[in-house]
């Protein structure tokens, strides 16, 4: 049985329909990417697994258990972490508490500081200072860092890439290259070559639903299905 | 003329009068204003029942004092019997808004602010008419200070106290020490706590608290509850203060400051509370003392509070120490 699977899934903002019956999973230990264009849903089938956008129709299960009508944290609490676009970090809080906010419970702090700053020890030499003053890469390391201490057993991220410089957007890739040896995860990326370097398997993802699958290993980013799928 | 009055102005003991007196008026303030941007920086409530709930804090802290305090209890019982009030208060208003939180609060939340703003307008017409007729029950008079009240207030705090060649009131002090015992304790609170940290996750991005396991809605009953405890405990505070007193008009007379002191600071951020506690009590102060010296115009000094408030919206839209959004649900 998958650890994650999205069946027919059907989300809206409004009166928009943005996902028109997602069928996708995630297998205990995968990296699995989702490509496609912007606006054709990826990040919307994000937000309805974590139930920030919840489905109107279809089926969201989580080891065995419909996650559909739980509340986000009752999400998170069973193991599903999120690394957003755009970073999202407390940036009025320093960088150690963005990271304590994101470790359940008291008994795991200190475990939960020396991962963050095993992976990346410049969060551990900017542990005092506003997040808000760190560069966009270092938010960027934050937003990973605070996804790999959650204890979560699949996390969802979303374009960790995004506006970053080349040389940070190799660091950021080394770091979930890491993390994805302890970790499932379901990764939105439109950079294809770094998604497919990271992925074990990619769904391509057009005008709301799933239109094709494969192993990310058995295609290169000039396949044509990207070309038809990815080219705007 | 205004020499000379600049000059009695800056001498040692009418400076350092009128500073006491500014710092005071800023431990009222943020006494009053701090549970209204905890709510509002978490929740993005803006609760215009504020001002009527540290009115029903005034009663109640003036209720416990009037039934314990008898003409013998000295200095020291009078003094413990008023943290004993405030305790009390603290703890049935954080009861009490808690239960308006989860029953008449939360249904609202996924509705325009407009509706929290009317739901919380209408409860302090309601909460205002109850205490009216209360206090008719008893035969007490809803306008003017509970005198009763005022008389538990030991026999010091109604003397000058002399700091050097400075004079001024033993209450200003009173109000000093009290004032920074709960910006020292909201501070740690804040950012000693697990539950301060989830508050000031929450306060800048609701979503991604939740999305960190954070049970939010929890997260804004506590906040709510505690706002309108600290209202309490301020109120119980106001009830020894002539310049205040309990009486039903203290919840407009407590809710416009607080309004300016949560504006000016920034909505939401309790720092910014803290500096524009501050700034609006120290020019309060400033601006009576020059009204009473130079100018006799006794209403004026309330009207440079608003002037205040005016520039800092010109200069800096946002308040002080204020971010471009806050709070939310």
């Amino acid at each position: 049985m998958s650890l994650l699977e999205l069946d027919g899934v059907h989300a809206y903002y409004g009166d928009s329909h943005i996902l028109e019956g997602v069928d996708l999973s995630v297998e205990d230990g995968e990296v699995v990417a989702l490509v496609g264009r912007n606006g054709v849903g990826k990040t919307t089938t994000l937000r309805s697994i974590l139930q920030l956008t919840p489905p109107r129709e279809g089926e969201i299960r989580f080891r065995e258990a419909s996650l559909v009508g739980l509340e986000t944290h009752e999400v998170a609490q069973q193991g599903v972490g999120w690394i957003p676009e755009d970073r999202r970090i407390f940036s009025q809080l320093t960088v150690e508490e963005n990271l304590r906010a994101a470790i359940p419970g008291s008994d795991g702090v200190s475990d939960g500081l020396a991962l963050a700053f095993d992976s990346f020890p410049i969060l551990e030499e900017r542990r005092r200072q506003e997040a808000g003053t760190l560069s966009g890469g270092q938010q960027q390391m934050l937003a990973i860092a605070r996804g790999l201490v959650g204890e979560n057993d699949l996390l969802l991220v979303d374009e960790p890439s995004e506006g970053l410089a080349p040389q940070i957007v190799a660091d950021v890739a080394e770091a979930l290259s890491e993390a994805s040896e302890d970790a499932t995860m379901l990764l939105v990326e439109q950079n294809l070559p770094l998604a497919l370097d990271l992925a074990d398997r990619f769904y391509i993802v057009d005008n709301g639903r799933v239109v094709d699958t494969g192993d990310a290993d058995a295609v290169s980013a000039d396949d044509e299905r990207f070309r038809r799928y990815l080219s705007a | 003329m205004i020499l000379e009055t600049l000059a009695d102005f800056l001498t040692v003991s009418e400076l350092g009068s009128v500073l006491v007196e500014g710092l005071a008026k800023s431990a009222l303030y943020v006494m009053i204003a701090s549970g209204l941007t905890l709510i509002f920086g978490l929740m993005g409530v803006l609760n215009f029942a504020h001002g009527s709930l540290t009115m029903v804090g005034a009663y109640l802290g003036g209720l416990v004092m009037v039934l314990t305090v008898s003409q013998s209890t000295g200095l020291v019982g009078r003094l413990g019997l008023f943290f004993v009030a405030i305790v009390l208060v603290f703890g049935a208003l954080t009861l009490l808004g808690g239960a308006i939180e989860t029953t008449i609060i939360r249904p609202l939340y996924d509705r325009p602010p407009i509706y929290q703003i009317l739901l919380t307008f209408g409860l302090t017409l309601v909460v205002d008419e109850v205490v009216r007729i209360v206090l008719g029950l008893y035969g007490m008079q809803p306008l003017s200070d509970w005198q009763a009240a005022l008389a538990t207030k030991p026999q010091l705090l109604r003397e000058p106290a002399a700091l050097g060649p400075i004079e001024v009131r033993w209450l200003s002090v009173f109000e000093i020490l009290l004032g920074v015992l709960t910006v020292a304790a909201i501070w740690a609170f804040l950012t000693r706590t697990r539950y301060g940290l989830y508050i000031r996750a929450g306060s800048e991005d609701t979503e991604m608290a939740s999305a960190l396991g954070i049970d939010v809605r929890q997260v804004f009953t506590v906040v709510f509850a505690l706002g309108i405890g600290l209202a309490g405990a301020a109120g119980t505070l106001l009830m020894w203060d002539v310049a205040w007193g309990a009486s039903v008009p203290l919840a407009a007379e407590t809710l416009l400051p607080a309004f300016i002191v949560v504006i000016v600071g920034g909505l939401g951020t309790f720092r910014g509370t803290v500096v524009a506690s501050l700034v609006v009590g120290m020019t309060d102060s400033t601006m009576t003392w020059w009204f009473q010296n130079y100018v006799t115009f006794t209403g004026l000094p309330e009207l440079m509070l608003f002037l205040v408030l005016v520039v800092t919206l010109i200069v800096r839209p946002q308040g002080l120490f204020g971010v471009e959004e806050v709070g939310g649900h």
